[in-house]
């Protein structure tokens, strides 16, 4: 009996000491949507700099950006919400801030120095009423132009195009070379992207924050809008009866085949090209536009913080927000995410040429040019890319198209 | 008392009637077995083939290594271990889930059918309307509404869910069903004193094999496909195998690999295929006669 | 005292104390029976749709919110152009979806009726599509569509260089080639719910129909369909919601597309919900798409009670 009630108390004293020496780790329900192999190897770094500072990353991914923002706004309205969800940089959650139902990471903002490190246009948009309410984790670029070195040396084209007249007639060369010129998935939001790609290099920024933030009629109502839209339609030409539906992955195909010249698609495209081992600057080309002042579209992925009083929840949003934003996590997640961190006191020598141009670019805060959702909401974004994609279809006049854009605008 | 064997059975089979049906019959299957057939062939090749967009083409390079991915090792996010993971969480979401929407759906059906009950006309018309609710209109009031009863996220609460999404066309199945069998059975058995249970238990559930064949086939189908009900309302630690497979082929800026995404789209219908091929036993002509002359 | 209706069965006065209330247990146990049927109607069904009303008239954006609307959001549906063209889709698509699926159906049902052989594989063969997820059988169907891919291409080469067959990216032929693939999917199961119907109706007819030396196509025809009007009224209400609920074919095959020329109501309502947070104007949809559900419906069922009424009193 003796014996038994020593062997008993010491075990207690053994389990006492070791639990005593470890804390519990602070457990983590991630939302997100990046299920591909790529991107599950790039929101790796960020899970297992989470664990190694102590915390214990559970994933849930949910493919498809729309699916996996319901998801969570259904968790968190049946009561059981995930610690961090993704969305993008954009104003796709500020409606959860305004009920109430996010919690803030002021003092990570405020002790990592956020306000000096994070590019204007990201800031804004992950600020509310003066508080931050996400921590944006990456930059990614929707107009990349990227295009085949076989093909353009099939056209007999030496040198990447300096303005987008110089572009057409590259496009015209790739068309007598019996090559697609332009790779394009008929996909609203693929029109969109091309249409605000010509937008920014057409138009240049002044007129496109005029249409995009500042919603002014007028400017649509402009002969130089007009210009862009009818440059843009110049783009139709070059496509191949094939495009409509396609999915941008397949039009990557083409361009990865030499069967296409050109594709203007996000940066997020390199991982295609990695998948079939190609390389930047050896079998395909990459540039954000045209000349030296091209404007940068900036979008990008922030997660945000579901409202909890529970402190260690509490706490594991606070730590997911420092190691995500932290240096080394963001050089290690952009490089296998093809996307650029959000921070600029960074080493990018381990990224790709396309991103070490991008970032070189953003150091330029005039050449920034924030995304279309970053400074419209969600339901006036989608009129416009129905505008967009309906001009694109039909034989739809510029002037038809402009007063159509307008009341988008508007609605 | 076996009439004698008609004489114009033993003239040859193969009549122009006879392979006209069969005619019709293979050139619809060929029709239904294209898009299997490049499901299957884009399964077996790499990437590099598939890039080059020759959809019909057989394999230069056959290779399986994409149905060993599709299972084991494919990316669903952070955990890369393929549509396994799911699997017997979608078979503990759909063995009950089909028993009780079927049950439910055969007792309403056989009620509205015999029984009439009033007012049970116009709120089986209600159900039907509601058939047409797009799944996710209904999804935000619902996960209130559960969340209030502590059900939102759990293996009751998904099963619950299923038999209410499923309430609809499974009594429509049965009622339309019952309402074809001769009802002098049924008057004939409360004549004899049989009561609301019994008579179901005992004459109509005998006769309904067809249909619950049918009912079956429907349900664990819609059930083991479904993504967006178990999504929500399951639970992370019973998401079912179609979660997974969403995320392996619905990735809206990484990149597709087809032949994985239609090895994984192959295997996770297995279950179902499984399900239609042992039902053939029971499209078995003749149930409900037995019961007339007996 | 209840007098007898005509028509039933006069049973003899002697036991009519006894038979009243073995008449109420029985409809008790009817109605005990139902409740979880009534239950369901009332909080889930009827619950979602006073809700989904409340909620179109209102400026809900993500979440339900109060701001009074009045007929707004039905305004700005009935103005927009995506909204009205996806009515004028989903009426052709119905049609000739509802219409292909019962013919398909039917045949193979019969067909198959006829004691082939390798019955059980047919089946299978017919059924299979239904059991795939159409995220990636609808991707199949874009590329055996896409006329560089597949059918023209294919005829091309084959030496056919002329031919075409680009509805999938022509605007007013897309609506046609989610017909094609979408009764692709679903004639199997209106086969496998007619095979039932069929299996149902007895041998004793079968034999009469030969004793009497009607041919077989006869007796199909004037007999036996006739006799599967109930499996006949399920398959077409099962395919009248196939249409209704049409979502993940548009989506896997042309999102939409070309522009908007294939866009379908309930695709419309989902991106309003989600993607463009407009929970007002996906309600408003939802609303004017059950109305418009409930004028079809409502006459069809009218007629088919009073036809059964009729029936019973006989």
């Amino acid at each position: 009996m003796n014996s038994m009630k020593k062997l008993v108390v010491s075990v207690i004293a053994a389990v006492a000491a070791s639990s005593a020496a470890h804390a519990d780790p602070l457990k983590a329900t991630v939302i997100h949507w990046w299920t591909s192999g790529g991107e599950s190897a790039a929101i790796k770094q960020f899970a297992d700099a989470y664990n190694k500072a102590g915390g214990l990353w559970i994933d849930q991914a949910v493919a498809g950006a729309d699916q996996a923002r319901s998801t969570a706004i259904n968790r968190i309205m049946g009561g059981d919400p995930p610690t961090a969800a993704q969305f993008n940089t954009s104003k796709q959650f500020h409606d959860i801030i305004d009920q109430g139902l996010l919690n803030n990471v002021d003092d990570v903002a405020a002790k990592e120095n956020w306000d000096k490190i994070f590019p204007p246009s990201i800031i804004e948009s992950i600020k509310s009423n003066g508080h931050y309410y996400a921590a944006p984790v990456d930059i990614h670029m929707p107009a990349w132009f990227f295009y085949s070195k076989p093909a353009f040396q099939k056209a007999g084209i030496t040198k990447e195009p300096a303005t987008y007249d110089e572009f057409i007639a590259d496009l015209d060369k790739l068309k007598a070379a019996g090559v697609i010129p332009l790779a394009l998935g008929g996909q609203a939001w693929q029109e969109k992207i091309t249409f605000d790609a010509v937008f920014a290099d057409v138009g240049g920024p002044d007129l496109y924050l005029k249409v995009y933030r500042d919603r002014d009629v007028n400017a649509v109502k402009s002969d130089a809008f007009k210009k862009v839209l009818t440059q843009f339609k110049r783009l139709h030409n070059y496509i191949d009866p094939g495009s409509p539906g396609r999915n941008w992955n397949d039009a990557t195909a083409l361009v990865i085949s030499g069967k296409a010249g050109v594709q203007i698609m996000g940066d997020w495209a390199k991982g295609e090209f990695s998948a079939a081992n190609q390389t930047a600057g050896k079998d395909f080309g990459c540039f954000p536009g045209f000349g030296p002042h091209s404007p940068y579209l900036v979008a990008g992925d922030a997660f945000v913080f579901p409202k909890t009083d529970d402190p260690n929840v509490v706490k594991a949003q606070k730590l997911l927000a420092t190691v995500m934003t932290s240096p080394a996590a963001q050089v290690a997640f952009s490089a296998k995410k093809g996307s650029i961190p959000i921070r600029s006191d960074i080493d990018d020598s381990s990224l790709d040429m396309c991103a070490k141009e991008g970032i070189a670019i953003m150091k330029d805060k005039s050449r920034q040019l924030p995304n279309p959702e970053m400074l419209t909401p969600p339901d006036i974004n989608g009129a416009l890319q129905d505008v967009i994609t309906n001009f694109w279809n039909k034989n739809q006049s510029v002037e038809d198209a402009q007063k159509a854009f307008a009341s988008g605008l508007k609605s | 008392m076996n009439a004698p064997r008609h004489p114009l059975k033993r003239r040859s089979r193969f009549t122009p009637a006879r392979l006209g049906v069969y005619a019709f019959l293979l050139t619809s299957a060929l029709f239904f077995l294209l898009p299997l057939y490049v499901m299957l062939v884009t399964s077996v090749k790499p990437m590099t083939e598939i890039r080059l967009g020759n959809i019909l083409s057989l394999p230069v390079h056959f290779t399986l290594d994409a149905w060993r991915v599709a299972w084991q090792s494919a990316c669903t996010g952070l955990d890369c271990q393929g549509i396994q993971v799911g699997f017997w969480n979608s078979v503990r979401i759909v063995v009950p889930s089909t028993v009780l929407s079927i049950l439910v759906g055969a007792v309403n059906g056989y009620a509205l059918s015999f029984w009439k009950p009033r007012g049970a006309t116009t709120l089986f018309a209600i159900l039907l309307v509601g058939a047409f609710i797009p799944v996710q209109v209904m999804v935000y009031p619902l996960v209130r509404v559960l969340a209030t009863v502590h059900l939102f996220s759990s293996l009751p609460g998904i099963v619950l869910i299923h038999t209410i999404f499923g309430m609809p066309v499974m009594t429509l199945l049965f009622r339309n069903y019952y309402a074809a069998l001769p009802h002098e059975l049924f008057q004939a058995a409360r004549v004899d004193g049989g009561g609301f249970w019994r008579i179901f238990l005992q004459l109509m559930v005998p006769m309904s094999t067809p249909i619950i064949v049918v009912a079956i086939i429907m349900q664990v189908t819609g059930i083991w496909n479904d993504f967006i009900l178990g999504l929500v309302f399951a639970g992370t630690r019973n998401l079912p195998m179609t979660v997974q497979l969403n995320n392996i082929i619905n990735t809206t800026t990484g990149e597709r690999l087809y032949n994985v995404n239609m090895a994984a789209t192959i295997l996770t219908s297995m279950v179902p295929l499984a399900i239609y091929f042992v039902s053939g036993r029971w499209f078995v002509r003749g149930i409900a006669s037995g019961a007339v002359k007996g | 005292m209840a007098s007898t209706p005509a028509g039933k069965t006069l049973r003899a006065p002697v036991s009519h104390a006894k038979r009243k209330p073995l008449r109420k247990r029985f409809a008790l146990a009817a109605y005990i029976a139902l409740l979880p049927m009534a239950l369901t109607v009332v909080f889930a069904y009827l619950g979602t749709m006073l809700w989904s009303l409340r909620t179109s008239f209102t400026n809900s954006r993500t979440f339900a919110s109060n701001s009074f609307a009045g007929v707004s959001q039905y305004v700005r549906l009935f103005n927009n152009d995506r909204w009205m063209l996806s009515l004028q889709n989903i009426v052709v698509y119905g049609i000739l979806f509802i219409v292909l699926c019962l013919a398909i159906g039917l045949l193979l049902a019969v067909f198959i009726d006829q004691k082939v052989m390798a019955e059980g594989a047919l089946r299978t063969v017919f059924l299979y599509p239904y059991a795939m997820s159409f995220v990636a059988t609808g991707l199949v169907w874009q590329w055996i569509l896409n006329p560089e891919l597949g059918i023209q291409e294919v005829l091309h080469r084959i030496g056919f260089t002329h031919a075409r067959f680009d509805w999938i990216v022509d605007q007013d032929r897309v609506i046609y080639t989610l017909v094609i693939a979408t009764v692709w999917q679903a004639s199997g199961l209106v086969m496998a719910l007619l095979l039932a119907g069929l299996r149902g109706i007895d041998e004793e007819i079968w034999k009469a129909a030969r004793i009497d030396g009607i041919p077989r196509w006869r007796v199909y025809v004037s007999i036996v369909i006739p006799m599967l009007g109930a499996s006949i009224s399920t398959a077409f209400i099962l395919l009248f919601v196939m249409v209704i609920k049409l979502y993940d074919a548009v989506v896997a095959m042309t999102q939409g597309g070309p522009g908007t020329a294939s866009e379908v109501p309930a695709k419309f309502i989902m991106e309003y919900l989600f993607g463009r947070a407009n929970l007002g104007m996906a309600s408003a949809a939802s609303i004017v798409l059950l109305v418009t559900v409930l004028a079809i419906l409502a006459p069809v069922f009218y007629i088919r009670s009073r036809a059964l009424r009729l029936r019973d009193s006989r």
